[in-house]
């Protein structure tokens, strides 16, 4: 019986293969409904396909019952369909970015994601998108654990410094940036040409030798896909920015009555006898800051791809204006891209990529002292900004003001520059598939940049002040930069006996960097106009003996091998290992080549059998990694002496110029050795909903490149031009925790969101310093007074130090009763700030100095917020800084500067205030460096929030478009913090120096719409 | 299967072609446009320009003149507050310690002056041409001028001969006594006097009698009295120098390297400077800083109002003494008759360092302007050789006629009357004329240090304060090997 059905089973089945269907259907895109060409259908076991044309329709005949159709297409989830008739299909497919088979960049080749064992980030178009950044480095602030984004200053154009798991050297710590495959320059990309940025945050890095050291970003640029339709996106947007912040200053009148008692204090006549009728007088902040200042954005594209070519093709405008001196001080960038792919054979494609940039940048002085803001800060209320004639007023150059206060608004109309930048960069690159598993890519990638910049130099007078020019004068310069990175590698991947999976990556880098500048100067400007402000016209003869010109060049190369092992057994044991050799001409002959070695391993918990299948836990991964990684980037030729010193001196009236020796060598140059420890557990959750991804990290750097590292001054390097050498004498330390989750819930088909947090912990030590003081300094307070940031064994790295005080004298008596402070410069008097006998040696001295903070935080986080109901979206980013100390260093001590207003809550008698000193002209201790003037910088920012609305899919396909989206957001919407300066985000960038608030330019909250049209 | 083999090693042929292709060969490179500081002096011009960069380190003496002012009693240390440039403060009230950026200025700044002189030196037999030995003796005397100072300041300091310090030897090379750093210090100017001419193939550079000054000063201060006596009026009857009549011209801009300079450093302000490099400056950073706060008037410019004479070396002047009003600025007095306004930093005395307050300027003055005054550093007038040579005479017992006589030709040109007395009262005499005479030209520390009568300062620390400490930084970095000055 039994075998009579099996029979009869076995006759029907046959009967049925015998069966076969001539099936016709569509594939779509179940997203936003577009038609799909190109899509692959394969039966399955069989040679049998066919793909989908321009409308997505596909015809497949003599396809035998039952079949199973294998529906895949790059970036979609591939599908199995089994057929049982001939009714037309209609398939859906799913995108596929989200999913565990998310492919990551990894340097030299790329990764599943579910397979990577190292700490890698991703930011994608989305973020880009929403987060609206005009430069890249922002798009990374509060997106990625891990990554942390100071701005230098808020003016069109200004700089931003990337950190990667800390501060890690005294020297340079921006990370390794490398545009699809070459070493490229992130801070003038167009944001929106971006596909993907990759960070490579611990030893994966390890394949980029000695240049990974301070993290790796990848960028991915947007390429055309092959075999999709023409897809036309463009993109605008308008913003008005104003400013976040006004600080809390004095008004005329609370100014004249600080002025009389401070000057009655120090037993001087009052300045203001009659405050009467002075009222609040001028407001030299709103005098420079503007608003509803502009800022546009337009960028267009148009990719597509035919079955073997896909292309790409955008460009982009942007312009900006500062909200400080909007004319003076804006920041232009316009760029143009070609992305084409080729498939020359089955085996060969090609691969280009072009992008043209040209950046055209105006500024004023936004650092320092004697920038624009911190002249607002400190010119006096009373003054008006024009005398009445309508010319600038004069700030007076009284002791009481100094010599370094301008009227801003004068400053701002006699600021004169402009600055030029054209830049080339892109890459072309060959993969050939030598053998079905070994394949060969060779690739050379360019950046070419030329820039120019001129100031002007007006002849002016201040009346005494040091920016007074008494003679007028231009200076030009041109600057060439060039670099190539050739690659040549080979990648094997095979499977063994099913079960064992090997990649095999080798090859070799080369890099060369090389350029030259050319700098001139010439005098007496005609009619002392910008409109005449050229070398061409200014033909004044410089003074006899000055050298007006100068130039500079350099060639430094980059020798690499380097070779990566990835193994897994079925997807669940993995383990890679890597291994760089590189030669640098940054070192000397002896010292040339160093080796990288590194191991990452990772195991998939979830695909163990133990691990049943649960909607709770759907994945499990956990991953270590070790490995040495290098960083080189100090001055060049520091391992030879050369004759670029300067000696100069005056012979016969007439300056003579002679040579001396430069900075001191070091032929004993070696890298500076990073050695990255991370352990890793990545889970998915509920559905894969929830995404968690952890890392504990241990960094350590030795052997540190110290710059001009401080050396006994019998060897002479304090002479002009001179340095001391550069010396591998320091070891910093990093330790962090990492977490990031992402919850995404569709609840219904109208509704669903994405929430995603990110946190970082950081702990700073710097673990060596061998040059016998035991630490190095930076970072300048106040006018005069030593530096203040300090690198020294076991304190983080660029710590301030100081003096730690401890209230405020309330009488003789107590003055008195506490040791002499006469050292710090004066004695004390009631009202003083007490400072503290750290040492307990009965006297308050230099050695009372103690660690008073420092600039890194010891915690961020990023919090991320998506929503869509309907056709409306709405975004929201949000950033925290936690335990960032800033030094208030904007405040010109001086008698007749104006102030804070929280001078109002000063010491005015016994028991009046603890914190706040008196105000007197006499001398005082008051102002040398203190935690007086140390400030908790702990900020939360809300960076972005937008609402966006979507035309409904019916409409927009009347009108032949994919989608139309309008929207509105606030960039830099509001930051919440304690401190009281401009911007608790903002950093110089220097390891030692950095968290020192010279009146940073504070970045505009910018109100914008835009809309966002594809077709 | 053939073909595949076939593929294989053509694979394995463009790798190894690739790998071949970029040896290590690559990043050998040569810096370009880059001159080797080991392979030079191949030329006449080689060591000429190694010379001007030797001379170049004399412009940072702005520091000793200014400090060796602040540090006597003839002025207060002034500036905007009590905070302003710390090390010069403590140095003015004598309450300074190791811990100086100002002191360790200028130890590293006449090292690396020693330093350059000793580039040349290493390298003297390199190349020969005629002349070379004029380079020589000048490389040497600027490397006894550079070790005087530190010998002034520091006392016994580590020697290196014909050769550069090289980084190490702040732990092997012991510190000289302060016999041997003069010895040197002599020997080198010695040299100089012998190949050396009185006149100088440039203005600005060394002559025989620089280095017979020098020489003769540097005895003084070892108190050889017949020596320096020797030398100095060597100096007097042969050298072409002579006082000028009028006073006042010495120290305005047409009376730079006159006929009464026997040496001056050289400054211009055609270069501008800043703050970040004071040693880099071409122009005389002291004189910015010892202008008056704020002016506003005729003659001079404004500048830091540091280094303000107090009311006691006013009244060291006699009745009568044309100098007074050439050395001293009464502000008060020229505001009232001049309309100049001005105004007042710390420690205001109401008087300023005329010698060497900033002058206007010319249209080719490079900013920052208080950093680049022009005004060159008379570092040894003739008046000065004449005084040293009095002391050296007097204090030696040789000749107290000849003393008197040279110090009564100095006083005579500032419409005194002659000194008669003899012995001791001489040698006060002489004192006396040497502060009145050298007000403001960073002598007096060092005059009243080396006659043991740096009590007069207030504050000062006999025992101690004769010398300046070795920078803190120094003694970290000798590890062990230089001992700190005694009391610090």
């Amino acid at each position: 019986m039994n075998k009579k059905i099996f029979y009869l089973l076995f006759v029907f089945t046959t009967f049925s293969w015998s069966q076969t269907l001539d099936l016709t259907g569509n594939v779509k895109d179940k997203a936003n409904n577009d038609p799909l060409p190109g899509v692959n259908i394969v039966v399955k076991g069989t040679s049998l396909g066919a793909s989908t044309d321009f409308d997505g329709n596909f015809v497949l005949n003599d396809v035998p019952t039952n079949s199973v159709l294998v529906v895949s297409y790059l970036g979609y989830q591939t599908q199995e369909i089994t057929v049982t008739n001939a009714n037309p299909l209609d398939i859906l497919m799913e995108e596929d970015a989200e999913s565990l088979e998310t492919v990551v960049v990894i340097g030299y080749g790329t990764q599943k994601k579910r397979e990577v064992t190292g700490a890698v980030s991703t930011v994608g178009t989305e973020v880009l998108d929403e987060l609206k950044p005009i430069k890249v480095e922002q798009a990374l602030q509060g997106t990625v654990s891990g990554v942390n984004v100071t701005s230098q200053s808020g003016a069109p154009g200004a700089g931003l410094d990337i950190r990667i798991r800390g501060i890690s050297t005294n020297g340079a710590n921006g990370p390794l940036v490398i545009i699809d495959g070459y070493q490229g320059d992130l801070s003038i990309l167009n944001p929106n040409d971006i596909e993907t940025i990759t960070v490579l945050k611990d030893a994966q890095a390890a394949i980029y030798g000695t240049i990974g050291a301070n993290g790796v970003v990848l960028i991915t640029t947007k390429s055309g896909r092959k075999g999709a339709k023409t897809k036309v996106s463009y993109n605008s947007w308008v913003g008005f920015q104003e400013t976040t912040r006004e600080l809390p200053l004095l008004n005329a009148t609370e100014y004249a009555l600080i002025l009389n008692e401070s000057y009655a204090a120090g037993g001087q006549a009052v300045p203001f006898p009659n405050v009467s009728g002075l009222g609040v007088g001028t407001n030299w902040q709103q005098e420079v800051f503007n608003e509803a200042v502009p800022i546009i954005s337009h960028d267009f594209s148009v990719s597509g791809g035919s079955e073997k070519i896909a292309y790409s093709i955008s460009g982009s405008h942007l312009y900006q204006q500062g909200i400080i001196a909007p004319v003076k001080s804006d920041f232009r960038r316009n760029t143009a891209r070609l992305s084409l792919r080729a498939d020359l054979s089955d085996k060969v494609k090609v691969n280009t990529n072009l992008i043209y940039t040209y950046l055209d940048r105006d500024a004023i002085n936004d650092s320092g002292l004697g920038s624009v803001l911190f002249n607002g800060l400190n010119a006096p209320p009373t003054l008006s900004p024009f005398q009445s004639n309508g010319d600038f007023s004069l700030i007076p150059s009284t002791p009481g003001l100094g010599i370094e206060i301008i009227n801003p608004l004068a400053q701002i109309e006699n600021t004169f520059n402009d600055f030029d930048l054209k830049k080339l960069n892109g890459t072309v690159s060959l993969d050939y598939e030598i053998l079905e598993n070994l394949n060969l890519t060779g690739r050379i990638g360019f950046n070419t940049t030329n820039s120019e910049g001129k100031t002007f130099a007006k002849q002016i007078d201040y009346g005494g002040k040091v920016f007074d020019v008494p003679r007028s004068s231009v200076s030009q310069n041109a600057i060439n930069d060039d670099s190539y990175t050739l690659d040549f590698y080979g990648t094997y991947k095979n499977s063994f006996a099913d079960a064992h999976n090997v990649t095999f990556t080798v090859g070799t880098t080369i890099y060369k960097e090389f350029g030259n500048g050319l700098f001139a100067t010439g005098f007496d400007v005609p009619n002392n106009d910008w409109g005449f402000a050229d070398i061409a016209l200014a033909n004044g003869a410089p003074p006899a003996g000055a050298i007006t010109v100068g130039s500079y060049q350099y060639d430094e190369r980059r020798l690499s091998f380097f070779s990566r092992l990835q193994y897994d057994y079925k997807g669940k044991y993995l383990f890679s290992a890597m291994l760089r050799r590189d030669l640098s001409t940054r070192f000397g002959p002896g010292n040339r080549v160093a080796y990288f070695p590194s191991v990452t391993a990772g195991w998939v918990v979830s695909d163990e059998e133990f691990f049943k299948e649960s909607s709770f836990m759907n994945f499990m991964k956990f991953r270590v990694s070790y490995g040495i990684l290098g960083n080189d980037q100090i001055p060049n030729n520091g391992y030879i002496g050369q004759l670029n010193g300067e000696g100069t001196y005056v012979f016969d009236g007439t300056l003579i110029n002679g040579v001396a020796i430069g900075q001191l060598p070091n032929p004993d140059l070696q890298w500076e050795e990073a050695k990255k420890f991370d352990v890793g557990l990545d889970l998915k959750l509920f559905d894969n909903k929830v995404d968690i991804v952890t890392d504990y990290f241990i960094n350590k750097r030795d052997n540190l490149l110290i710059s001009n590292i401080p050396v006994s001054g019998i060897v002479g390097v304090s002479a002009p031009g001179g340095a001391a050498p550069t010396v591998n004498a320091g070891g910093v330390e990093n330790k962090g925790f990492e977490f990031a989750i992402t919850y995404k819930e569709d609840i219904s088909d109208d509704f669903n969101f994405n929430i995603n947090y990110n946190l970082t912990t950081l702990s700073n030590r710097v673990t060596e310093v061998n040059n016998s003081t035991g630490f190095l300094e930076g970072g300048s307070f106040g006018v005069g007074q030593p530096a203040i940031s300090r690198m020294e064994v076991g304190q983080p790295i660029g710590y301030f130090f100081g003096y730690q005080t401890n209230g405020i004298f309330q009488n003789q008596g107590e003055v008195n009763a506490h040791p002499s402070q006469i050292a710090l410069g004066a004695d004390a008097a009631p009202g003083d700030l007490r400072f503290v006998d750290t040492n307990n040696d009965g006297v308050i001295d230099p050695n009372d100095r103690v660690n008073l903070g420092d600039p890194i935080p010891d915690m961020t986080m990023g919090l991320n917020l998506t929503f869509n109901y309907k056709n409306i979206d709405f975004t929201a980013y949000a950033f925290a800084s936690i335990g960032n100390d800033m030094v208030r260093n904007y405040e010109r001590t001086l008698t007749d500067v104006n102030r804070l207003n929280y001078v109002l809550g000063r010491w005015t008698g016994e028991g009046t205030s603890n914190t706040i000193p008196r105000v007197t002209t006499a001398a005082t201790s008051n102002n040398v460096f203190s935690d007086f003037f140390v400030e908790d910088a702990s900020y939360v920012r809300i960076q972005n929030i937008q609402v966006g609305y979507s035309l409904p899919q019916d409409v927009i396909d009347k009108i032949g478009m994919t989608k139309a989206r309008i929207y509105a957001g606030v960039n830099n919407l509001y930051t919440f913090t304690k401190y009281k300066g401009y911007d608790p985000g903002a950093s110089n960038g220097a390891p030692i120096g950095g968290g020192i608030d010279f009146g940073f330019y504070p970045i505009p909250r910018t109100y914008l719409f835009g809309i966002n049209l594809n077709f | 299967m053939k073909n595949n083999i076939i593929k294989k090693s053509a694979a394995l042929l463009v790798i190894v072609v690739a790998y071949l292709s970029c040896t290590d060969e690559f990043v050998n490179r040569d810096p370009v446009y880059s001159i080797d500081s080991e392979n030079y002096f191949n030329s006449e011009s080689d060591y000429f320009n190694a010379l001007i960069a030797s001379y170049d380190m004399l412009q940072s003496t702005y520091a000793n003149a200014i400090l060796g002012e602040i540090a006597s009693n003839n002025t207060l240390c002034g500036g905007e507050s009590a905070t302003d440039v710390v090390g010069w403060q403590q140095i003015d009230d004598m309450i300074h310690t190791p811990v100086n950026g100002n002191l360790r200025d200028i130890w590293n700044w006449m090292f690396a002056g020693v330093n350059r002189a000793n580039y040349i030196l290493e390298f003297q037999d390199r190349t020969d041409f005629p002349g070379k030995e004029i380079y020589i003796a000048e490389a040497r005397f600027l490397r006894a001028y550079y070790y005087f100072e530190l010998v002034k300041w520091f006392g016994g300091v580590p020697l290196k001969v014909d050769e550069r310090f090289q980084l190490g030897d702040e732990t092997s090379i012991p510190r000289a006594s302060v016999e041997e750093v003069y010895n040197l210090i002599e020997s080198d100017l010695e040299f100089a006097i012998n190949t050396l001419s009185y006149t100088a193939p440039q203005t600005g550079r060394v002559t025989k009698g620089a280095a017979q000054a020098l020489l003769g000063k540097a005895h003084l201060y070892q108190n050889e009295f017949s020596l320096a006596a020797g030398v100095l009026d060597n100096l007097i009857l042969s050298g072409p120098y002579d006082l000028v009549t009028d006073y006042n011209s010495i120290f305005e801009n047409e009376g730079e390297n006159g006929i009464e300079s026997v040496f001056e450093v050289q400054y211009t302000d055609v270069e501008g400077a800043g703050f970040g490099c004071l040693q880099c400056s071409e122009g005389n950073v002291a004189v910015g800083f010892s202008g008056v706060r704020s002016y506003d008037g005729p003659e001079f410019t404004s500048g830091f109002s540091f280094n303000v004479p107090v009311q006691d070396v006013v009244d060291e002047f006699e009745a009568g003494d044309i100098r007074k009003d050439v050395a001293i600025l009464d502000i008060e007095a020229w505001a009232l008759a001049t309309g100049a306004t001005f105004g007042t930093g710390f420690e205001h005395t109401g008087f300023f360092n005329r010698k060497y307050l900033p002058r206007k300027r010319s249209a080719n003055a490079q900013g920052d302007l208080n950093l680049t005054n022009p005004n060159n550093y008379r570092a040894i007038r003739f008046a000065d050789v004449l005084l040293m040579a009095a002391e050296a005479f007097n204090r030696s017992g040789i000749d107290d006629e000849k003393a008197r006589q040279y110090l009564n030709r100095v006083r005579f040109r500032a419409g005194l009357g002659d000194v008669t007395a003899g012995g001791n009262a001489l040698t006060d005499a002489i004192y006396h004329e040497r502060r009145v005479e050298l007000v403001g030209e960073g002598h007096h520390f060092f005059d009243l240090v080396r006659t043991g009568r740096g009590t007069e300062i207030d504050g000062f620390t006999a025992n101690k304060n004769e010398l300046f400490p070795i920078p803190i930084e120094e003694i970290q970095f000798s590890n062990g090997n230089w001992e700190q000055n005694p009391g610090y």
